[in-house]
């Protein structure tokens, strides 16, 4: 849980731990603990993006599920202040 | 002063080409802020700029 700005910062330390498995991944594709690491933070990584998804708005187009309105189309823009 | 290390070890080798040991993943750090000040994940590849010789 978390406000806006805390979850941002999570997902992008969050995200930034993946990248660093995958570049490992790359060079190591039989590294088996390093393979536990990803799975485990990409679920975590998943969750956060689900959960920020459902309480502010979706971050990326495949966690914009929405009925009442589309609620991609209507999340604020980067360039509108959006991610300080 | 000497600024390079010879090492008879590395007599077997063919001169002028390049070597970069293999990484071999055993942990990594455990609190994911502090490593993304630092830059990477792996403790063994945290090697901050100290202006002079690597630490």
């Amino acid at each position: 849980m978390g406000n806006k700005e805390q979850m941002l910062k999570d997902i992008g330390i969050v995200d930034f731990t993946l990248t660093e498995l995958t570049l490992y991944l790359d060079t190591h594709p039989h590294d088996r603990s390093a393979m536990e690491y990803f799975n485990h933070y990409n679920r975590i990584k998943n969750q956060l993006m689900k959960e920020f998804a459902q309480r502010f708005y979706p971050l990326t187009l495949d966690y914009a599920d929405s009925n009442k309105e589309w609620r991609w189309g209507m999340a604020p823009l980067p360039w509108e202040g959006a991610c300080n | 002063m000497q600024d390079y290390l010879f090492d008879e070890h590395f007599e077997k080798y063919p001169i002028a080409m390049a070597y970069v040991p293999w990484q071999h993943f055993d942990k990594m750090y455990d609190d994911l802020e502090k490593a993304f000040h630092y830059g990477t994940i792996f403790p063994e590849l945290n090697k901050p700029f100290t202006g002079r010789r690597c630490v």
